[in-house]
């Protein structure tokens, strides 16, 4: 168990720089998620603090020991592969073991901690084949076994879950959180799914062209994104965005598009009174529009043409042709009868809008987080 | 009906080129397997008459000259290939994992050396064997087979561990192996039946090797192809004993194309 | 913000790579590098074995290459029509070969251990073999072709028929070797474009112009490279069929450097051979290598 830090970690290949100036504070025991879009560094940094890249500048630090040249053998972690990169050549018990054995465990004691692990994973009736007599949920199992044996310092992701198909990962999903209940040891998870993210980890950190974009919980996140792309990136379907201007009328300040107005609460409008500019860009989640007109006094509504509409037996999707930009609100009951081409009176509550600067795409609203 | 006699004529045109290649790929051999087989009188002419023998197969065992040049040839063949294989495999596995000046000159360095012709480096290396005193021994004939393939092969074995996935490597680094360790424990195995393959391909080439053998092998160490070579154009008529001990010769690549040929062709498709 | 010091000297990992490679180079700097270095200070000398003192002379052994009419104008082209007719026949043939193998039908796998044997057999033997079959009075091939009616073509005898069957040979070798490499390639490709082709109602013929050619490009421009190169160091095929005669007519490059330096025993003139041979190569090769690159990654 060993809490990891990262400060100022820079990877450069060649001139070539694709994470920049890192700062992370992962606390002993906590499950933090790295998020971002495929290209966006998160492999990269997870594979620094492996030791399977060298760090170009900054220092890492794995419990209280800067780890910059430790060879990945010596830092004590383990690591599960998006292609589980098992032995191929070796059955899953010797998969299993073979970290213990490069590390000179007695066979007894390898026994017991293999046994440890195929119970918790169910894993009993596969351990003498070899990997390719697996399905893809049962090697990533045995990889996920492969880093329990060991009883490292730290486990370490890199999307294990992207080759499943969705039905399976939803399952995994669930069996890595029980099992994290169980051995709870320091983890750093990459992800390209929100989803994941969201449901897995203690703490999220958003990663943008190898800048980190937020650091924070979930639901921090979710409900105060730092900046619009991550407002886009976290939440499905993703945050509608629509250039408004802000306009003032008898003390109430409104935002205002092309056949479009909503009317902010107080809080809102005192901070946005204090930004410079008169152009913003307003952020509506689908999920906060609803259908007809507003209930409480907060609440604006506005008028669209149905486009397109998404049955989903759960919920319908439809997506609304406002003010010359396509919105999608979610969440609208299966059995209303919305049609396309139909014109629908929508409402949403004005303390659910978040506002971006137009320029840099920084919240407005939100207190700054860690922004870059 | 048009069809039906266009449908006849492809079918017929098709077993008309499976026959050919028969005879043009068999043709050639059977005709050296029968000469072989035929008494010196019947050599010529081989398709008349029908006495045949196997005293041409004894004559030739009995010219110690060829029993000894089959003996050389097989351990020479064998050496040069665990040799070749063993030295390559590392430079094959460096070529695929890493980047960087390095790995971009080695590469540079071993496809300019493959365009060498081998003459241009056997005849100087035929001095420098004169002068070292390893001409015509094994050590002066074994170290040479071996740098013939330095080149192609790397390039061969780069193609082998490109075949491979490197997380499982990456597995091994984390699971307390040192880089070494992960290339024997876990890169090796992964990529043995392309090495395996490359092997038998190594045996066959440095078994039909020629121009080494030729300048670099004389009377204390001869060769089967340098052997086969003085039959054809010193002697030049003793046609029924020159097809035994091409035969003989043959027997290898035989015995390697019926049983062996799954590695062959993986081998020959890398 | 704490950068590391730049090491001067290696790291870790490199370290490694140069450990990797280290067997590998030393052989190859022993036993290629260097003899091409003590072969172009031999280039440099009168050095033969009627005349030993070595004495330096410059570039007059690589003037008298230069000027050997048998150099210019039989070696060379030799030399390239051979690279050229062998490399392009037996690829046609291969790529004929490999399609007409592409679908399953009866003996196919006896066909296909029979294309292997040109493959695994010596080019020594198969020389022989076929230097037998062609023999001017015995040979089977010949005596058929008498019956045909084609009795009086000089094979052995006459520069052009020799050369013809220097190079018929060389297909003879390579064709198979197009063939097992096209075949498992035809066999990796994707079915869906064929399928979609058929949909398209393509012709059989249009389908393999416009579709499986432009697929199989990169595999057939490594094997064209690969070959290339080693077609221009052919010599077993070349001294036993006619060990360059009739009258040197059908001399090669590995041949004519071997005569020079064997034969003749002018080991200067023939270590010039070698390095103008060489350099051919590298400007030929580093040609190749440059449109290869253009079109397929073959560095990585
Ligand atoms: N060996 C390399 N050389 C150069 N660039 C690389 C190398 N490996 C990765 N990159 C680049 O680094 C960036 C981040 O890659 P990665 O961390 O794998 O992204 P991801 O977030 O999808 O895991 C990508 O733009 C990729 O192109
Ligand atoms: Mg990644």
């Amino acid at each position: 168990m060993a809490q990891i830090v990262l400060h100022d970690v820079v990877k450069k290949y060649g001139t070539f720089q694709v994470v920049h100036e890192v700062n992370l504070n992962i606390a002993d025991g906590e499950f933090v998620v790295l998020v971002g879009p495929s290209g966006c560094g998160k492999s990269t940094t997870l594979r620094m603090i492996a030791g399977l890249e060298s760090i170009s500048a900054g220092t890492l630090r794995i419990g209280n020991k800067v780890v910059n040249d430790v060879p990945p053998k010596d830092r004590d972690i383990a690591m599960v592969f998006q292609n589980y990169a098992l032995y191929q050549h070796m059955t899953v018990f010797d998969n299993l073991a073979f970290g213990l054995r490069n590390r000179k465990v007695p066979e007894m004691e390898i026994r017991s901690e293999v046994t440890r692990a195929t119970q918790m994973l169910g894993l009993e009736p596969l351990l003498a084949r070899k990997p390719f007599q697996l399905s893809g949920g049962q090697q990533q199992r045995v990889a996920l076994g492969r880093c329990i044996v060991r009883r490292p310092q730290v486990f370490l992701f890199d999307e294990p879950l992207s080759n499943l198909d969705a039905k399976l990962r939803a399952q995994m999903r669930i069996e890595i959180k029980a099992l994290r209940e169980r051995v709870p040891t320091t983890s750093v998870y990459v992800t390209h799914d929100q989803v994941e993210a969201m449901t897995l980890g203690d703490r999220v950190v958003v990663m943008k062209d190898g800048w980190i974009q937020q650091i924070g919980t979930p639901l921090e996140v979710y409900n105060r994104p730092a900046n619009r792309f991550v407002a886009s990136f976290i939440g499905a379907p993703a945050m509608n965005f629509m250039e408004v201007e802000l306009v003032e009328e008898h003390g109430v300040v409104s935002a205002q598009a092309k056949d479009f107005k909503v009317e902010l609460p107080d809080e809102q409008a005192a901070v946005l009174r204090k930004h410079s500019a008169k152009t913003v860009t307003l952020g509506i989640r689908p999920e906060q529009i609803r259908l007809g007109m507003p209930s409480g006094n907060t609440g604006s509504s506005f008028s669209g043409v149905v486009t397109v509409t998404e049955q989903l037996g759960s919920e319908l999707v439809i997506a609304l042709n406002v003010a010359d930009s396509t919105i999608m609100a979610s969440r609208i009951s299966p059995e209303t009868g919305v049609s396309p081409h139909a014109r629908v009176q929508m409402w949403v509550d004005g303390k659910a809008l978040q506002f971006f600067d137009h320029e840099n795409g920084k919240a407005i609203t939100c207190a700054p987080c860690t922004l870059r | 009906m048009i069809a039906l006699a266009l449908d006849g004529l492809r079918r017929a045109i098709f077993a008309i080129s499976i026959v050919a290649i028969f005879v043009l790929f068999v043709g050639p051999i059977m005709i050296l397997g029968v000469t072989s087989v035929r008494p010196a009188s019947g050599a010529f002419y081989i398709w008349r008459g029908t006495n045949f023998t196997l005293n041409n197969f004894v004559e030739v065992l009995h010219q110690s000259q060829v029993l000894e040049a089959m003996w050389n040839s097989f351990v020479l063949s064998t050496l040069a290939t665990i040799l070749s294989l063993g030295i390559t495999v590392g430079s094959g596995y460096m070529l695929s994992r890493f980047g960087g000046w390095i790995q971009r000159s080695w590469f540079a360095t071993i496809y300019v050396f493959r365009t060498v012709p081998y003459i241009s480096w056997v005849l100087p290396l035929y001095l420098v064997n004169t002068r070292l005193g390893i001409y015509d021994s094994y050590l002066g004939l074994l170290l040479p087979h071996i740098a013939v393939h330095v080149c192609f092969f790397s390039w061969l074995m780069k193609g082998f561990f490109d075949g491979v996935n490197p997380s499982m490597e990456y597995a091994a680094l984390i699971d307390g192996c040192t880089r070494w360790g992960a290339f024997c424990r876990v890169a090796l195995p992964a990529a043995m039946p392309g090495i395996a393959a490359l092997a038998i391909l190594c045996w066959l080439s440095t078994w039909n090797e020629f121009l080494f053998a030729l300048i670099l092998s004389g009377k204390r160490t001869p060769l089967i192809t340098s052997t086969m070579a003085q039959f054809v154009t010193e002697t030049g008529t003793e046609w029924n004993l020159m097809s035994a001990t091409a035969v003989l010769a043959m027997l290898p690549a035989l015995l390697v194309t019926i049983f062996g040929q799954k590695y062959v062709i993986r081998g020959l498709r890398m | 913000m704490i950068v590391r010091s730049t090491k001067l000297g290696l790291d870790e990992k490199e370290r490694f790579m140069l450990f990797l490679i280290a067997p590998a180079a030393i052989v190859l700097a022993c036993f290629e590098i260097i003899p091409i270095l003590i072969g172009m200070n031999a280039s440099f000398r009168d050095w033969s074995l009627v005349n030993p003192q070595r004495t330096w002379v410059g570039l007059k052994q690589y003037v008298a290459v230069f000027t050997d009419p048998v150099f210019l104008k039989i070696v060379l082209p030799n030399t390239f029509l051979l690279m050229t007719a062998s490399v392009g026949l037996s690829l046609a043939f291969g790529l004929a070969l490999a399609s007409l193998l592409n679908r399953p039908f009866f003996g196919r796998a006896v066909v296909r251990t029979i294309i292997l044997l040109p493959l695994t057999i010596a080019p020594v033997i198969t020389a022989t073999m076929i230097r037998w079959s062609f023999n001017d009075q015995f040979g089977v091939i010949t005596n058929f072709l008498s019956y045909l009616g084609l009795a009086d073509i000089g094979w052995l005898s006459d520069r052009w028929p020799s050369f013809a069957l220097v190079i018929m040979t060389d297909i003879w070798i390579w064709t198979p070797w197009f063939t097992i490499i096209l075949l498992a390639a035809l066999q990796g490709l994707p079915p869906e474009p064929f399928e979609a082709a058929r949909i398209d109602a393509a012709t059989p013929w249009c389908i393999f112009r416009r579709i499986t050619m432009p697929m199989l490009r990169p595999v057939i421009i490594v094997c064209v490279l690969i070959r290339a190169i080693d077609a221009f160091r052919t010599f077993d095929q070349v001294w036993i069929l006619t060990g360059g005669g009739p009258a040197r007519s059908t001399e090669v490059f590995s041949v004519y450097t071997y005569v020079l330096a064997f034969v003749d025993l002018d080991i200067g003139r023939g270590a010039a051979a070698a390095g103008v041979g060489a350099i051919i190569m590298l400007f030929v090769g580093g040609v190749l290598y440059k449109l290869v690159n253009r079109s397929v990654e073959v560095s990585r």
